[in-house]
């Protein structure tokens, strides 16, 4: 999918001391420009492997050999007699400035630092440690590219901004991919208004065989942004995306580039027949596309977007294979439930099931192990349903079951028998008759029991 | 790995859905039956039908859906022979540790298979996953499941200790999954199967944390960097469509209307008793006068929990509001059904037809709490010996030496 070196046009993130990730692309002849971390020449990167630090020194890079954690040692130190606003460092801004014009590695100044504080000693070891961590990423000239791993990237775009990714997280993505059956050489479909981050997934995910058709709101191809930093190769994607919009999506839709041109050929000028030709090759590209939607068989259908969910599914049922799986995400539970509960009463979807994404993650320092203070609140929420052929014929025997259970009670039947079942009533995990365990993982993400929904009569049987 | 074809064909693995907690792999075998409480089905019947299809009992009582094997159907599905991963860890795993199609993998041990489907479904055919077990019936059995569903070509199944004997590649892999009870172990062996020319990741996967801090110091020593954890759960929702909830003016209107059914009751009954001290006569009015009047009070107070159920079948809706309110309290978030305190309320406003329900949703009472802590780490691609500390080339050198001899 992608070199497994720096290239000459990649797109890297590049992580500073200081933890911020930036966005930098590697120009031929150009230099990279780190702000405070320093400047140095972009040619340098160039035939890396990805993952490494380096130290810049003169706008040269010197690689830096990975530290290991160290073991804290444990002292009767407290912060007992250290107090806030205190004098306690007589190096001013201005000394400080001058040894690092002078040249002055950033370890040198630190240490400088440590040997004028007037408290360094009462510190803790822990506390000292973090002290010179705090140093260094203000002096030290250096910084890591990080790989363009899709866990990365999409760590990435969603601290830089979560609302352009609709609140996919990597560990949300993750979910999605597996749930949607990503698989080499696999079909899919996917509506991504998440700048993207679905479709890399996808794309990473296929490896250059199989096929994703994607469905946008705009009439140029979509940009995707998220899968500039994949760095994916332009022959490998190419043959693999093809992209529509809700217009050109649309079976009754007739292309305005398919109408016969109002001059008579004979006038066409050379200029204009390239012109045309072109116009040509893309109309006939887009007419392939949509053919190839509307044969349908797709292996799965993944929705992150702004639009009605429900509107998007019923549009683009038609197109998707039997068993094949159907992934929503969004940022509110409300788009998620209320699409699951008008999905449990069609009969082509089974299962529909709503679950939240939930992750925290650990500092794992010797000593020092805790879940981070600051996390992220929430990964949006998942919808999944598996797209199924309906027999109105078969009848569940909850159905019979209650039947016979009304007869011989002679009292009214029960709810699920009548005809017009309550949504939530028959398949409530309330009401439910078979003998339950415990939700476990996705697979008891909801309630519904295929046995106690019933089939409505459906066109579905059509199709087979 | 299983059909890709439209339809059922003899000898497939299908998955059969009989409802969401009954999920169970099933071989189509021609002349067998599937016999469940959720009816009769012959294989014959199934085969010839597309994938997805719903398919109706033989004796028309039930219905189940045969669906195409994916690994999260089979990690619903499979026979259990251990503890098994699910859906959350294995999906952030596989993204972590940067498994993608043509990734050659570690995992160690096998265990019941749930994390190979999934891995050998997404390197696909271009990798390769080389998976350990030291228990060997398991790994046995393990081995026949992987030729079944048609993996053997993408994982090599070895029956090994590699706590205690290492793996069988070396400078090879891109990524280590070690589901182990000592991960600390294997960290070495784990070191020398990963290539040297790239970073490559690890992924320790254990439920305590004293197992994590001793990988944590392994993984250190060893020189792995970036060492993080994670911990990922799935929390599901239940889904519930409802009326809206009442506004308390319809509980305080209920309230005063049976506060006056219960004042013109006791004016009725003082009006009934005082008739008949009337018509008692002279004699009694003296003695029991008290006594009476009572036993009247008395006799409104248990009459008012039977009464109104009368007064709703001459045709009153309105008149049991009050009396059901408490249990109908209970019923209005759980239940899909229109309470009968809600209906007669509407009735008594007016507005015959029904309110639009709205749908809520809450994650389920019993939910998974923790699976396992996932610690990750990575190791970065030997650096070219001329820039290298000398501690650093020393082993490098040693690593070429054993990349040298695996080749």
């Amino acid at each position: 999918m992608r070199e497994d070196t720096i290239q000459v046009g990649s797109s890297l993130l590049i992580k500073v001391p200081n933890g911020d990730v930036r966005p930098m692309k590697v120009e031929q002849n150009g230099t990279i420009n780190l702000g405070k971390f320093g400047a140095f020449y972009a040619s340098e990167l160039v035939g890396q492997p990805y993952g490494l630090t380096y130290e810049i020194v003169d706008k040269r890079l010197k690689v830096v050999p990975p530290r290991s954690i160290q073991e804290v040692e444990e002292t009767d130190a407290t912060n007992e007699l250290i107090n806030d606003g205190q004098f306690v460092q007589p190096l001013t801004i201005e000394e400080i400035e001058t040894l690092k014009k002078s040249g002055l590695h950033a370890s040198e100044i630190i240490k400088k630092q440590i040997e004028q504080h007037a408290n360094y000693q009462l510190k803790t070891e822990y506390s000292k440690e973090k002290y010179k961590k705090r140093k260094e990423a203000k002096y030290s000239k250096s910084f890591t590219v990080v790989e363009p791993t899709l866990f990365n990237v999409c760590d990435y775009w969603f601290k830089k901004d979560q609302n352009r990714l609709r609140d996919i997280r990597p560990d949300a993505l993750s979910q999605m991919l597996n749930l949607a059956n990503i698989r080499p050489g696999g079909r899919y479909i996917a509506v991504d208004d998440a700048s993207g981050v679905v479709v890399a997934g996808i794309l990473e995910r296929l490896g250059g065989s199989g096929r994703l058709i994607t469905i946008c709101d705009i009439d140029s191809p979509p940009a995707y942004p998220v899968t500039v930093q994949m760095n994916f190769r332009k022959e490998v994607v190419a043959p693999v995306m093809s992209s529509l919009n809700w217009a050109t999506a649309d079976e009754d839709y007739t292309p305005s580039m398919l109408m016969p041109p109002a001059e008579a050929p004979g006038q066409i000028k050379d200029s204009q027949k390239s012109r045309l030709n072109k116009r040509k090759a893309v109309a006939n590209s887009l007419m392939q596309t949509r053919e190839e939607l509307f044969a349908g068989e797709f292996d799965g259908l993944l929705i992150a977007s702004e639009y009605e969910p429900f509107s998007i599914i019923e549009k683009l049922t038609p197109y998707v294979a039997g068993s094949a799986n159907i992934v929503v995400h969004s940022p509110f539970v409300q788009i998620v439930t209320d699409l699951q509960n008008k999905l449990r009463d069609l009969p082509q979807y089974l299962g529909p099931a709503v679950s939240e994404v939930w992750t925290r993650q650990y500092q794992v320092l010797p000593g020092r192990t805790h879940p981070t203070m600051n996390t992220s609140g929430s990964g949006g929420f998942i919808l999944h349903a598996i797209r199924v052929y309906d027999d109105p014929k078969a009848s569940s025997v909850v159905a019979h079951r209650q039947k016979k259970k009304a007869r011989l009670e002679g009292t009214s039947p029960a709810p699920a028998d009548s005809g017009d079942v309550t949504p939530s009533n028959p398949d409530s995990p309330m009401v439910r008759d078979t003998p339950e365990t415990p939700a476990l993982d996705s697979s008891a993400v909801s309630n519904a029991d295929t046995s106690g929904a019933e089939a409505s009569g459906d066109v579905e049987l059509g199709s087979l | 790995m299983w059909s890709a074809a439209r339809e059922i064909a003899d000898g497939d693995l299908v998955i059969v859905w009989l409802t969401r907690d009954v999920v169970q792999p099933l071989v189509i075998t021609r002349g067998k039956e599937l016999n469940s409480k959720y009816g009769v089905y012959r294989h014959s019947d199934l085969i010839g039908v597309p994938y997805g299809s719903k398919i109706g009992s033989r004796n028309g009582k039930g219905f189940i859906h045969v669906l195409r094997p994916t690994p999260e159907l089979w990690t619903l599905a499979l026979p259990h022979r251990t503890q098994i991963l699910y859906l959350a860890d294995i999906a952030f795993v596989v993204s972590w540790l940067n498994i993608k199609p043509g990734s050659r993998v570690i995992e160690a041990g096998t265990g019941s298979g749930s994390f190979s489907h999934s891995v050998a479904r997404t390197i696909g055919p271009s990798g390769h996953l080389w998976s350990y077990e030291f228990h060997e019936a398991r790994a046995n059995k393990a081995r026949e499941e992987f030729v079944r569903h048609g993996m053997d070509n993408v994982v090599t199944l070895t029956h090994r200790n590699v706590c205690k004997d290492g793996f069988t590649v070396e400078g090879t892999v891109d990524a280590v999954f070690l589901d182990l009870p000592a991960p600390w172990d294997a960290v070495e062996h784990a070191k020398k199967a990963l290539r040297k020319d790239r970073t490559t990741r690890i992924c320790c996967f254990s439920p305590c944390m004293e197992q994590v801090l001793r990988t944590v110091s392994a993984l250190n020593e060893a020189g792995f960097t970036d060492i993080t954890m994670y911990e990922t759960l799935i929390r599901p929702h239940q889904v519930d469509a409802v009326p809206p909830l009442s506004p308390i003016s319809d509980v305080s209107a209920k309230l005063r209307q049976a506060e006056q059914r219960r004042e013109e009751k006791r004016l009725r009954q003082i009006a009934i008793s005082r008739a008949a001290r009337h018509a008692a006569g002279k004699r009694k009015r003296d003695g029991d006068a008290d006594e009476e009047a009572e036993g009247a009070g008395k006799k409104a107070k248990t009459d008012d929990e039977g009464e109104p159920r009368s007064e709703e079948l001459a045709g009153e809706p309105a008149a049991s509001a009050g009396a059901e309110t408490p249990a109908a309290k209970d019923e209005v978030p759980t239940s899909g059904q229109s309470t009968p305190a809600q209906g007669s309320g509407e009735t008594d406003l007016g507005t015959a037809e029904p309110l639009a329900k709205i749908t809520l949703s809450k994650v389920f009472p019993d939910v998974r709490g923790h699976t396992s802590y996932l610690t990750f780490a990575c190791l970065l691609p030997k650096i070219p010996a001329a820039e290298a500390a000398p501690e650093v080339e020393a082993e490098a050198a040693e690593d070429s030496a054993a990349a040298a001899s695996s080749s």
